[in-house]
This record gives structure tokens, sequence and C-alpha cells, in this order.
């Protein structure tokens, strides 16, 4: 399985992403915007230090 | 001779194991991704995914197998014969020995919910995007996103 993004230095989550991303801005109008919405992920970290969140 | 013995061994050991599979009759489809889950371990009749190793039909008692998901359409026939076409971004497909199949996608829509002409204009957007890229790493970004827009128009034709 030799593919031109691999040699490039794409991984397939990466080729995943740019896919699922072209297959939303391609629905119906009505369909778009919530979908849209996937195209960010948050991650959000809680450093903790002895049983408590040491910062918020 | 040890050949001969090899293979009587080897015999031996396929038809035990032909004896243990427990394929069923019925192959369950589980069919998810992000946005929305189409069949929960639902029966159907046959399945069709594109896979980068080629695309294929699932029926039930296919032989056990893993596949990489390619942007593409996913036929799904239910046991009424009724067909309903989807289109996968990527994901992967698995078939077990159960004949339990399951489809997970990153995105997955019905392909009458694509609009044809929106992935045309995506099309030739992607198509421009190439061919000005400068990086090698832009180029092979551009060039997913024209494959995945040339599927589209392609299912949505």
């Amino acid at each position: 399985m030799t593919n031109a993004w691999r040699a490039a230095g794409i991984t397939y989550i990466q080729y995943s992403n740019i896919a699922a991303r072209v297959l939303r801005e391609a629905l119906r109008t009505d369909l778009r915007a919530s979908a849209a919405k996937r195209n960010e992920s948050h991650v959000k970290f809680t450093p903790w230090a002895n049983g408590r969140p040491a910062r918020k | 001779m040890s050949f001969v013995k090899n293979a009587r061994l080897l015999a031996a050991r396929g038809s035990r194991l032909a004896q243990k599979r427990s394929y069923s009759d019925d192959m369950k489809l589980t069919f998810a991704a992000a946005n929305q889950t189409f069949y929960d371990a639902a029966v159907v009749r046959q399945i069709d995914v594109p896979s980068f190793s080629g695309s294929f039909g699932i029926l039930a008692k296919h032989v056990p197998t893993l596949a990489v998901l390619k942007p593409g359409v996913v036929q799904v026939i239910d046991n009424e014969g009724k067909l309903t076409k989807y289109f996968v971004s990527s994901g992967s497909v698995t078939v077990n020995e159960d004949s339990s199949v399951q489809v997970l996608a990153e995105e997955a829509h019905n392909v009458a919910d694509i609009d044809v002409s929106e992935a045309r204009q995506l099309l030739s957007k992607y198509q421009s995007a190439l061919s000005s890229a400068g990086s090698d790493k832009a180029k092979a970004e551009a060039a997913i996103a024209v494959e995945v827009a040339e599927a589209l128009v392609k299912a949505a034709e």
C-alpha cells in the first residue's frame, strides 16, 4: 500500500480528517452548518496533584 | 515422507477448524460514524464496501476480514432486497467469524444528502489548490481532497 500521501508523511488519521472534512463541505446546505461543527475538536487538560486539580 | 506427514497433519487441522467455526446464516451489520448510527446489529443481506484493498461485497459466512475504508459508497441491501447507499469518508470494516460486520466511519451520510453542484465546486477548488500547492505535504493534502471530491461527484451524480 504505497500512497503518495503516505510518502509525504501523512498518516491515515490525517487522511481520514481531510476526507471527513471534504464530505462535510459537500453536504446539502441545511446539514452543512451542523456538520461543520465536527471539523474542530477540543481537548481540555486538567493537571491533578494530591487528589485535587492543581489548576483549572 | 515428512511432507506427506505434514500434509496429513494440516488436513486434519483444517477439518477441525472448519467444524469449530460457528458461521451464522444471518449477517448482523453495525454501521456507525461520528455523526450517526445507521445500523445497530441489524440483519442485512449484502454490504458492498470500498477499501484500499479494493471494493468488495460481503454476504453471510464471508471469511473474517479487516480492511481500511476508502472514500466512497457503501451499499447495504437489506433482507427485503432494498438498496441504500451511503458515502463514507474513511474508517474501518471488520468481518468476524460469527458473520457480524462492523463498518466504522469518521463521517458517513446518505448519498441523497450530498449536494452535487457543491461537490463539483469543491472538486475544481481543490484541483486548483493542488496545482498551486508548494510543499510536498500541501500537495499530498490537496490530492486527498481532490480524490474525495471526485468520489463525491461520482456518487452523487
